[in-house]
């Protein structure tokens, strides 16, 4: 990577943290280090919402996603702007009346201590894993392509929102993702015009995007409902909303963000500016790796798009095999770029017969194409049996190393980076308010002083910073560890959310039932999990939020009925 | 004011799928 890069990628992150640790040095108790001053106008809210959802994997993953599979998944956030919608009507009037720290908090005054404690140790759970694969996740793809050892990436990452977390809390948090969101953004977008400037001069806009779409890959919106099927309308607009919903309204960790607002007016403002944006914001990072799509059927692709992969399998007795696909992976492009050549002749000849034969030869190769890669995998595995030969995280950020510009390249990193940081920051900053607010201060210690508690605050920061960096390290020597963080995440949303529908809209059930309810709820679901685990069932995972949170309500109304029943 | 304002923000967001579902048909 050039020099120029390095100076600003780092000048970009330790500035974006300099200035928040500047503008929070005056944070000196509890209230303030936990929710800010309550002074944010709704757009810092808004961006703030968006830095905390948007983790590094979603820069490093999505543009992969869509170059494999289209378009399907900005599907998935079909639901968004709805769930931001019964949110600002629902969800934070209640926060506002009550001044609440935390969601939890309020489920003691309309429940009882033991239905709060519950929910906020199932946030703790699962929150506390997650921030370890925040960490994690982008750092072992950044150690690959900038070739420095795993340890230096994650401890780069974790280290620097450790200390501004540490010292400025809700407030540093929020400052910095305004900041961060804007090279987000920022980044992006060169990068999508830059990608529409590499095609080759006699290839157009409209003629990439004609081509994307006449190869499939424009499959936004599928209205067709199957059960089975991970991203349709249907799940996306019922599965997604209850997801969402779940989400923003009782996970910590963006809760504690539209808290700070100003108002409760900025607050809603805020949560339906972040509704409206998101899915135009996701569109624009799957369409980068759509036009990535497309840059690579004139320029031609790397077999195998993890290049330390590919080191490892060309120094061992399996490079003569490696090289052979390579061969065969060289002359599928040369054939399809020709086939595309004279499809985009029929698109603008208008002439639909040789369109309809062009189309099926370049499906055929395209075809055999993943077929060669998918045999490039078996080689890699059969040179290091260790490796991980998914290589969807690298297609986007193999492409930024090698094509874009000097200074870009640094930008783009920055971009990944301050994602990553991002999301940490508002895990760490809820991890630790929901430990003091809902445990510590409530039933281990409370009646201590504002400062005690605004020293226990950073305290917990830090522990749950160390933690996080902690599971990040040993993540390597797990199988599969990211796809059990984000199942945890799954099982406990809908349970969650089925508690707070039913504090807001079953005013009859008292706490009994409804601490109940959320454990049997809970065991339903891990059951359901399990059917679907070793294939009894075939279901989405998107559609467990809504059926945990309808079992919760059912159990929740029955149980109630029964304390009535027996007095 | 509220009310409108939720009615909007869900109006531009049916709009915006119309959209997507029209670059799906005309470009499949």
């Amino acid at each position: 990577m050039h020099l120029l890069d390095w100076l600003i990628m780092l000048g970009t992150l330790l500035g974006i943290v300099a200035y928040g640790i500047w503008k929070t040095r005056n944070v000196n108790n509890v209230r303030s280090y936990l929710l800010g001053d309550k002074d944010l106008p709704w757009w810092t809210i808004g961006l703030s919402i968006m830095a905390t959802q948007a983790s590094a994997i979603t820069f490093l993953s999505t543009p992969g996603q869509a170059y494999e599979d289209g378009m399907r998944f900005a599907q998935f956030y079909f639901g968004m702007p709805i769930a931001m919608v019964i949110l600002a009507i629902f969800f934070l009037p209640i926060y506002y009346r009550l001044n609440v720290y935390t969601a939890y908090e309020y489920l003691e005054g309309r429940f009882d201590l033991k239905t709060r404690s519950l929910t906020a140790i199932f946030f703790l759970l699962q929150r506390g894993m997650a921030a370890g694969i925040t960490i994690y996740a982008p750092a072992i793809i950044l150690s690959s392509i900038l070739e420095i050892p795993l340890l230096f990436t994650n401890l780069f990452i974790g280290v620097i929102v450790i200390v501004y977390t540490m010292l400025g809390g809700t407030k540093a948090v929020s400052v910095t993702q305004k900041q961060q969101m804007i090279v987000i953004l920022t980044g992006m977008f060169a990068a999508a015009i830059i990608l529409v400037f590499k095609l080759p001069k006699d290839v157009g806009f409209g003629d990439a995007v004609a081509v994307a779409g006449k190869m499939g890959k424009l499959n936004v919106v599928d209205f067709e409902f199957n059960l089975n099927e991970r991203y349709n309308f249907w799940s996306g607009i019922l599965g997604g909303t209850f997801l969402f919903l779940s989400y923003f309204g009782t996970d910590q960790s963006q809760v504690q963000r539209y808290l700070s607002g100003k108002s409760l007016s900025e607050s809603r403002l805020g949560l339906l500016f972040n509704g409206l944006i998101k899915v135009p914001m996701q569109f624009l990072v799957l369409f980068v790796g759509i036009l990535v799509f497309v840059f690579y059927q004139f320029v031609q692709p790397p077999l195998h798009f993890n290049q330390a992969n590919v080191k490892v399998v060309e120094s061992s007795e399996y490079a003569a095999d490696y090289q052979a696909l390579e061969a065969q992976h060289s002359e599928i492009y040369q054939l399809k770029e020709t086939e595309i050549r004279n499809l985009i002749t029929a698109i603008n000849a208008e002439d639909e017969i040789a369109i309809t034969s062009h189309q099926s030869t370049i499906q055929g190769l395209l075809d055999q194409d993943i077929q060669v890669r998918k045999e490039a995998k078996e080689v890699i595995k059969q040179a290091n049996p260790d490796l991980e030969t998914q290589d969807d995280d690298y297609v986007f950020i193999s492409f930024v190393m090698k094509y874009l510009p000097i200074g870009m390249v640094g930008l783009i990193l920055a971009v990944i980076f301050s994602a990553a940081m991002s999301s940490t920051a508002s895990e760490l900053n809820a991890l630790a308010t929901t430990t003091i607010v809902d445990l510590y201060r409530r039933s281990i210690s409370p009646e201590q002083s504002d400062q005690h508690y605004l020293f226990m605050s950073k305290l917990m920061t830090v522990l749950w910073g160390i933690l996080a960096l902690s599971f990040a390290m040993v993540a390597p020597l797990a199988d599969n560890l990211i796809e059990f963080v984000n199942i945890i995440g799954s099982l406990f949303y809908g349970t969650i959310l089925g508690v707070f529908l039913v504090a807001f809209f079953m005013k009859q059930v008292n706490g009994r039932a409804v601490f109940w309810a959320a454990i049997c709820g809970e065991l339903m679901i891990v059951f359901i999990f399990w059917l679907t685990r070793f294939g009894y069932l075939d279901l989405a995972y998107l559609w467990l939020n809504l059926i945990g949170c309808i079992l919760v309500m059912l159990y929740a109304g029955f149980f109630n009925f029964l304390n009535k029943k027996l007095g | 004011t509220w009310p409108r304002l939720y009615a909007l923000v869900l109006f531009c967001h049916a709009i915006i799928i119309a959209l997507f579902y029209l670059l799906t048909k005309m470009y499949s």
